[in-house]
């Protein structure tokens, strides 16, 4: 049954494609219609015991087309078409025609084909094919990323992704050539446990798949890439397309037998993701890159429960490993619905007030309150605070962990360290929202375009209500999803997607239906007898000073300062003081801006030193036939005396 | 309907008992230093008046202004209904619920840091500025304690991990829970709640625009906040669950006493740390917690 949903989904999407430039409203329906049956085919897989596969007799590049859905990728299906269908809405009244003439047709195009190949990169089952859709789904987000092409930065984000990505892939490729040569085929038939000899090609899956995901010192590409593309665009990229990179890996770690060691490196490099990403993210002064960040610390979380799982499964003891990957699967539904819930958010600041500089707004309650709202839910969110979804997956996540040490077997050394870094990886993303909300939306307006911003229309706030509703029917109601988690997890090793639910889901899911209700009615109850009371407004007392003004708040670099300061070594931010003078000083001023550390500080001279190295070489190749003629002999003589010297083989 | 009975009598408890610490502490702080001081019922009657008292709002703020104190006084209620209370065990037990407690309180924290944002005072955010850093630590601090106290008891549910004691390392284990519920509650050495000087302050620094029934909310959060942690370290160090009822219960008042008037000691013979060192205090917290944490794997090893 799911199969005809696909097709169906698969001819609207490409019809969406031929449609889309002309044709805005039949693409708005195609696109919602395709991503709405999309869904229903990932539900049925979800909620049904058969896997879909479908091997045709069509042929491409020699090699059968061979497709299927089955937990692991249904999963992921499912929150490609939530994402995909709620930005389609999103983007009618973010990135209309009549203020981007050229690039919202474009815009529209790209972003079928997007949801397409990242579909198709899902349900394909054959490695050439694999890498074949892999690549038309990089050159789609490359073309959204770029959508509003005339900015430089845009373009140098649009390169630096694209670079990235290749990197990515090449290592991809190196994958799916030696899986082919080994098995003998490119077709992928599903789990390969038995074969030990392919173990070592799971580093290669890491590698390949970690610069998707955005693993810390992997994500180069990934804060100025969301930061600058349009924000639809950021949240499907956040929201979705870097959980291709996870669905890579927990496919290919799934399907193929892991090292011993596997275990050990996923969870502290999760770990160190979670951490490190979330002190990048605290430090940033511009909200979308907070967000960008904030992702490599979530994407981190995802893969310290994977990491945990098959921690598990190498040392024999299942019942802890599943609580943590069932954690890091439905921390894949989490954050792909808050992160599209707060880049939408995001770009809706964006549309009003043309900046992403937090310490150039301020107090966008009063004009923007359906923003501000849902933006303070998104944040409660991705905070990991109960009643809410982020909760529930890191409580799984954590379960897993504790259950681990409990255990005191050898993985108890790295379930230890990686529940301490998330615990404070986790009261840092508290404190990152906490300041992102705060400058945001509270306080006072600190520039003119804060004071005038305005909200945006129903268009953009209905797929925020969406999302919105997704985070909190997975806070209130856990037990809802578990089929499906169970499902997938049972997909992922065939045994543990045992009837029974191994956390109490349903207790916590009705602590957190009571919590929800007496939040409302204490708030309630608070707010009526403050009036009842009688109620004055006044200026903010601020300690007596008789003329506040608006510059004279914390601003985001200020609230950051502390834990900045304890992160310097790998932050290294840059200062610029020039302190006050004199009896009457004049000015004062004091800038602090954290650079892309990685990039910046490793990347960058390592690949000017590695340019600076070819254009001495290039210098040998000049044009001049004689000296060529002299290389080649050169290098006979060479040759002879090296066989001369090691004698004849 | 004994459930009913029973969750209605524990809230009572925690409703009405919390105020009495904080006029204990102050009890002890002006015996220490030769004066009278305030009654020990004080705070009731401060927020008597209060919650009579009619509310100034300031021109910037929103409704979350009066929404954050209120929401952060559920997380906290919530997160003291978790807690079991020696002999009466606790309305509601499940695995996991541990992390449910710390996470509440860090929604307490949130909404707090949220209603200071509001108001768009700088002192305000340099408070919610401290509070959220410092708290980076302290949760490093308690979530290391809670895996201490797992691997000794093998359980991840608060009652089973608070019933026997922590075993050899229940002193550090001590050292380091008294550490962090100074720095949770804002009290000296971390923070001092006496001070007139609000650059050097960070709760009460948070709460200065608030007023009327809105600060009733906080302070008696704060104050169940408190007792909370109290509660916690005297179960987590003393093996309530080997003693009878009666002796148990007798325990747990003591023990809870002698954290409050061990506060009020502490506030009248040290300063406040400069800012600079909090951090490192906080550090030290932690390594006691994880050197307890170690000890606890060691012990049970045997």
């Amino acid at each position: 049954m799911p199969g005809p949903l696909l097709l169906f989904a698969f001819a609207a999407l490409v019809t969406g494609i031929v449609v889309g430039v002309r044709m805005s409203r039949l693409w708005l329906a195609l696109t919602v219609a395709g991503t709405t049956a999309g869904f229903g085919a990932a539900l049925m897989v979800l909620l049904g015991a058969a896997d879909w596969e479908w091997r045709s007799g069509f042929s491409l590049g020699d090699e059968l087309v061979h497709l299927r859905l089955d937990g692991v990728s249904a999963l992921f299906l499912a929150l490609l078409c939530v994402v995909g269908g709620a930005g389609a809405v999103y983007a009618r009244e973010y990135w209309p025609e009549k203020h981007y003439p050229a690039s919202a047709p474009r815009g529209r195009v790209w972003w079928s084909a997007l949801v397409l190949s990242m579909g198709l990169v899902l349900t394909v089952s054959n490695g050439l094919h694999f890498l074949i859709v892999w690549e038309l789904f990089a050159i789609c987000a490359f073309f959204l990323i770029t959508l509003d092409r005339q900015r430089r930065e845009v373009r140098a984000a649009g390169w630096l992704y694209l670079a990235a990505s290749h990197a990515g892939t090449m290592a991809l490729f190196a994958f799916f050539s030696l899986l082919a040569a080994r098995t003998g085929s490119w077709d992928l038939p599903g789990p390969m446990r038995e074969r030990a000899d392919l173990s070592s090609l799971f580093w290669l899956v890491l590698a390949g798949f970690g610069v998707k995901a955005g693993v810390f010192p992997l994500h180069i590409w990934l804060p100025s890439a969301h930061a600058n593309a349009p924000s639809h665009v950021s949240a499907i990229m956040s929201g979705v397309a870097i959980k291709m990179g996870i669905y890579g890996i927990v496919r290919f770690s799934g399907w193929l037998p892991v090292p011993a060691a596997a275990g050990w490196v996923v969870i502290g490099l999760g770990a160190t993701s979670a951490l490190l990403g979330i002190a990048f993210a605290f430090a940033q002064n511009d909200f979308k890159r907070l967000l960008a960040y904030c992702s490599v610390e979530n994407i981190g979380i995802i893969l310290v429960g994977l990491g945990a799982a098959l921690l598990a499964l190498t040392h024999g003891d299942a019942v802890w490993g599943r609580l943590a990957l069932a954690g890091a699967l439905l921390h894949v539904w989490s954050h792909g619905a808050f992160k599209a819930l707060l880049f939408f958010g995001a770009g809706s600041v964006l549309h009003a007030t043309g900046t992403r500089e937090m310490s150039r707004l301020g107090g966008l309650w009063r004009t923007m309150p359906w923003t501000a709202g849902l933006f303070a839910l998104g944040s409660l969110a991705v905070s990991g605070l109960p009643p809410l979804n982020g909760f529930v997956s890191e409580w799984l996540v954590y379960l897993g962990l504790f259950d681990a040490v409990t255990s005191k077997g050898p993985s108890a050394w790295a379930a230890l360290p990686a529940a301490i870094m998330l615990a404070m990886a986790g009261a840092m993303a508290m404190a990152s929202f906490a300041k992102a909300s705060a400058m945001i939306f509270l306080g006072a307006p600190r520039t003119q375009a804060a004071a005038h911003a305005h909200e945006c229309g129903m268009g953009m706030r209905a797929p925020m209500l969406m999302l919105a509703g997704v985070c909190v029917g997975i806070g209130l109601a856990p037990i809802l999803f578990w089929p499906a988690i169970r499902r997938a997890a049972g997909s992922w090793c065939p045994g543990w997607g045992a009837e029974e639910t191994p956390a109490p889901l349903v207790a916590l899911g009705s602590v957190h239906v009571a919590l929800a209700v007496l939040i409302l009615a204490a708030a309630a109850w608070l707010w009526r007898k403050a009036h009842t009371n009688g109620l004055r407004r006044g200026m903010t007392w601020d300690c007596g000073y008789a003329t506040p003004y608006a510059r004279m708040q914390y601003v985001s670099a200020s609230f950051a300062g502390i834990v900045s300061g304890w992160f310097r070594w790998i932050l290294q931010p840059e200062r610029k003081i020039r302190r006050p003078r004199g009896h009457f000083p004049e000015e004062a001023l004091r800038l602090e801006r954290v650079p892309e550390t990685v990039l910046e500080r490793i990347i960058g001279p390592v690949s000017a030193a590695i340019m600076r190295v070819s254009t001495t070489v290039r210098q040998l190749q000049h044009g001049r036939l004689q000296f060529y003629i002299l290389y080649v002999v050169a290098g006979l003589i060479a040759l002879g005396v090296l066989v001369l010297l090691g004698g004849a083989p | 309907m004994n459930l009913i009975l029973a969750v209605i009598l524990r809230l009572a408890v925690w409703l009405l008992l919390a105020p009495l610490l904080p006029g204990i502490i102050n009890k002890v702080k002006a015996w220490v230093a030769g004066r009278r001081g305030p009654p020990v019922l004080q705070l009731y009657y401060d927020l008597a008046k209060l919650w009579r008292k009619g509310v100034v709002l300031s021109t910037l703020a929103s409704p979350g202004f009066i929404a954050g104190p209120a929401v952060a006084w559920v997380a906290l209620l919530g997160a003291a209904m978790l807690m079991p209370l020696g002999p009466g065990g606790t309305a509601l037990s499940f695995r996991g619920d541990v992390l449910l407690l710390i996470y509440l309180l860090a929604l307490a924290r949130f909404c707090t840091a949220w209603a200071a944002m509001e108001t768009g005072s700088a002192f305000e955010g340099m408070g919610a500025a401290r509070e959220v850093s410092y708290a980076v630590l302290a949760e490093a601090a308690i979530v290391t304690a809670v895996l201490s106290l797992s691997v000794q008891t093998g359980s991840v549910s608060l009652v089973t991990m608070l019933s026997p004691s922590a075993g050899a390392g229940a002193v550090l284990l001590a050292a380091g829970l008294f550490t962090v519920l100074l720095a949770e509650n804002c009290r000296v050495p971390f923070d001092d709640p006496n001070t007139h000087l609000e650059l050097t302050m960070i709760h009460e620094v948070m709460v200065l625009d608030h007023s009327g029934p809105p600060l009733a909310a906080i302070l008696h959060g704060a104050s169940v906040k408190l007792l909370l942690f109290a509660v916690l370290l005297i179960q987590a160090v003393l093996p309530l669950g080997a003693l009878s009822a009666p002796a148990a219960a007798g325990a747990l008042v003591a023990g809870v006493l002698a954290v409050t008037v061990g506060v009020g000691l502490v506030e009248s013979w040290l300063a406040r740390l400069a800012f600079r060192r909090v951090p490192l205090l906080l550090t030290t917290a932690f390594l006691l917690c994880l050197f307890a944490l170690l000890v606890a794997w060691k012990g049970g090893a045997k």
